[in-house]
């Protein structure tokens, strides 16, 4: 390995990847070193939608000012504006067709054909059924449940009118939407036009083709993700705040390790569950082993410790360093970020790669089917595997001893709950605290690992940075991971690392100054929470006029694009880092980095030092408070009896 | 949602009042944080809809979005 280059900020990655040089087994981080990112691909560049190119159409390196067309006369313009749009319509079809399988199995846990599932949140039930206006007077729970299943699958093929959750928006959102004409109409409508504008001559005007992205961006945010976090809050609880560890120092040397990866909280569920069974304990026993432990990866992990406090092992970098521990008897994958890497990997150890979606395999790989009517068995059956494996171990065991405990579980109920109680749950006081200038603004830090950027480096800066100045940090998917790897998660790193005000705050609510709430599709609930924020009032009437922003620093996954399309296009001024994939037309970049703010009110930025994408940030928030009248930060004085008196 | 304690206090006047005490629970959780399970009955649940999350599901409240015509 070169030491010139720092591959993570993170100990136990470091030194697995050391055992992984020594073994030379191939991981994610070598094979990085021998391919070198297209420099055409990188600028997108590149347009292959018809048989008469590839067209490649690289910018002068001398820059001089040449029309780039492809062979059909589209020009560049054209060809890096679809090339994005079609990274939104994968994103978004990723994000919605894990939606459409939790509504599947919602449909039949309300008709008691999912064996192990149950409706266990009837008060979001009762909530999400109001959203959808279904009748709940007088009914039971399983009518609700089953009415409300299948007014969510129509929101997939619906051609007119517009999505349920849109009207949950900001009223002032909904209607600038209406004006630009991009709200969401039906989620797989919006995916299949994509496919059809960017095909060969087609759409062929950049801006309007980016409007469609927009439109199917709204659809992944305010539609499939939304969907997906609802009914996956019904079927197993709204997450509420839980103690959990993190890092590859979870796994146990003395136990059966089953990792789960990927991001549907199903078969995951279902294995918590199972792994309690009293016939798969004590094979577990006779097997030699204390127990089984099971450990997340990847969203499914923030899915299983937000509602059990399942030990996390890590992000999308660690996933085939928790093999490479020795320590793995078992890793079910199912859809999204799992590396086709892994199966090398497995096949250095004893680990059976299990793949478990009808939508993904892997060739190697064993293909054990997950579908709800027999769910409980496939996980059973799936532990036995693990058990009977856990004798075959054949190297030497080596996990890292890094771990750390965090606290997960924020969803915008449960914020709206701590910051008032039972009796007074309200957004206000977190609105109230922005005004007076204790919290400077909030932020949304999500997104991927990216093995460009050294490992957990980029989010732990930037947010290191964002809550040394007072701005409270919402935070899913990997990076929230990498945040509880640094100890940012728990209530005392309010006052090792946040400023002042933010630190007082957290301290009185008892909050980390770095709230998780979860999985990528749970970048809903950011949007929850910035809504709820605007409608208790006194911070504008637009998610735009809100102090706040996003960022996105390690960003892999065309799914981060269409988050990223649809933070701004909802009002939300957002940072890239690590690559941007429209840097081969300054026409397209400009569209999207500057008059999308007069388009949106919101927009998009490229940084790739993170700690000067959090000073953006914060400069964003400032202008925001300036445009409130609240920059100067007020503290409020707190009058007493003989003050109040003296008032009359 | 009726195992809660009410002070009596003085109001600004100097007269005598009885308010909502501390609704936070003494100690460290040593559980999950489950406060929904706070909320038994269908009637609770619906109360707290309607008033926690008045955002999306009450008529009466506005917050900055008060306007003569909806969108
Ligand atoms: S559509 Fe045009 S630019 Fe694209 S590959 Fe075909 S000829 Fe080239």
């Amino acid at each position: 390995m070169p030491d010139e280059k720092i591959r993570s900020i993170d100990k136990a990655t470091l030194k697995l990847l050391e055992k992984a040089e020594k073994e030379k087994i191939g991981t994610v981080f070598s094979r990085a070193d021998e391919i070198k990112p297209c420099p055409i691909g990188v600028e997108e560049s590149c347009c292959k939608v018809c048989a008469m190119g590839p067209c490649r159409l690289p910018r002068s390196k001398k820059g001089e000012a040449k029309e780039r067309v492809g062979v059909c006369g589209a020009t560049i313009e054209t060809i890096v504006a679809r090339n994005f749009a079609r990274k939104v319509a994968a994103g978004a079809a990723s994000h919605s067709d894990h939606a459409r399988e939790v509504v599947h199995t919602f449909i039949k846990t309300a008709r008691g054909e999912a064996q192990g599932f149950a409706i266990k949140d009837e008060m979001k039930l009762l909530a999400v059924a109001l959203d959808f206006g279904i009748a709940i007077e007088g009914r039971e729970i399983k009518d609700i449940a089953m009415e409300l299943g299948e007014k969510a699958l129509k929101e997939f093929g619906k051609q007119d009118g517009e999505l349920v959750y849109i009207g949950k928006a900001p009223l002032k959102r909904q209607e600038l939407w209406k004006r630009l004409g991009v709200t969401p109409r039906g989620i797989d409508r919006e995916v299949v036009e994509i496919m059809h504008r960017t095909h060969m001559g087609v759409d062929q005007d950049y801006k309007h083709l980016l409007l469609h992205a927009a439109r199917t961006a709204l659809a992944d945010g305010w539609g499939g993700s939304m969907i997906s976090t609802d009914l996956q809050d019904i079927m197993f609880g709204t997450p509420v705040p839980v103690l959990g560890s993190i890092n590859l120092g979870v796994l146990k040397e003395d136990h059966v390790n089953v990792v789960v990866h990927g991001h549907e909280p199903l078969l995951p569920e279902l294995l918590v569950v199972a792994s309690r069974d009293p016939e798969v304990r004590k094979m577990t026993e006779d097997a030699g082993a204390k127990g089984i432990n099971l450990a997340g990866m990847c969203c499914s992990a923030n899915e299983v410790l937000m509602r059990h406090g399942i030990p996390c092992a890590g992000n999308f970098l660690q996933q085939e360093l928790a093999l490479i521990t020795g320590a793995v008897e078992l890793m079910t994958v199912d859809v999204q970020c799992e590396m086709q890497g892994l199966k090398n990997v497995a096949e250095c150890f004893h680990t059976r790669l299990i793949t478990t979606s009808d939508r993904a395999m892997i060739e190697g790989a064993t293909h054990v089917e997950f579908h709800p009517e027999h769910g409980l068995d496939t996980a059973k059956k799936i532990l036995k595997m693990a058990i009977e494996n856990y004798p075959n171990r054949r190297h030497a065991v080596y996990i890292p001893d890094e771990s750390r405990d965090m606290v997960a579980g924020f969803s915008h109920e449960t914020i709206n709950y701590l910051l008032g109680g039972l009796f007074r749950a309200s957004y206000r006081p977190l609105n109230d605290n922005i005004m007076n200038g204790r919290i400077r603004g909030v932020a949304g830090v999500v997104g991927c690992n990216n093995v460009r950027t050294p490992h957990d480096s980029a989010h732990i800066a930037m947010i290191k940075e964002l809550i040394r100045n007072d701005v409270l940090v919402l935070t899913t998917g990997c990076a929230a991971m990498a945040c509880g790897k640094e100890g940012l998660l728990t209530p005392e790193a309010a006052k090792l690392y946040a400023g002042s005000g933010l630190a007082e705050v957290c301290e009185a609510v008892g909050i980390p100054p770095v709230l998780h709430l979860g999985s990528c599709v749970d970048n809903s609930r950011i949007l929850m929470a910035a809504t709820a924020m605007v409608k208790e009032g006194g911070l504008g009437d637009d998610l735009s006029d809100l102090p706040a922003a996003g960022a996105a620093p390690e960003w892999m996954s065309e799914k981060a694009i269409a988050i990223g399309q649809y933070f701004v296009a909802s009002g939300v001024f957002t940072v890239f880092g690590t690559t941007w994939p429209t840097s081969g037309s300054e026409k397209v970049t400009r569209h999207l980095f500057e008059e999308y703010e007069e388009l949106y009110k919101g927009m998009w930025a490229y940084e790739p030092d993170p700690v000067e994408a959090a000073q953006l940030m914060i400069r964003h928030i400032d202008k925001k408070r300036r445009a409130l009248g609240i920059d100067k930060a007020r503290d409020r004085v707190l009058f007493d009896m003989a003050m109040r008196r003296a008032l009359d | 949602m009726s195992d809660y304690k009410y002070e009596e206090k003085e109001d600004f006047a100097g007269r005598k009042v009885k308010v909502l005490g501390p609704t936070y629970e003494e100690g460290k959780p040593e559980d999950r944080g489950d406060w929904r399970s706070k909320l038994g009955s269908r009637e609770d649940a619906l109360r707290y809809i309607r008033t926690a999350m008045r955002y999306w599901y009450s008529k009466e409240w506005y917050g900055s979005e008060k306007r003569k015509q909806e969108a």
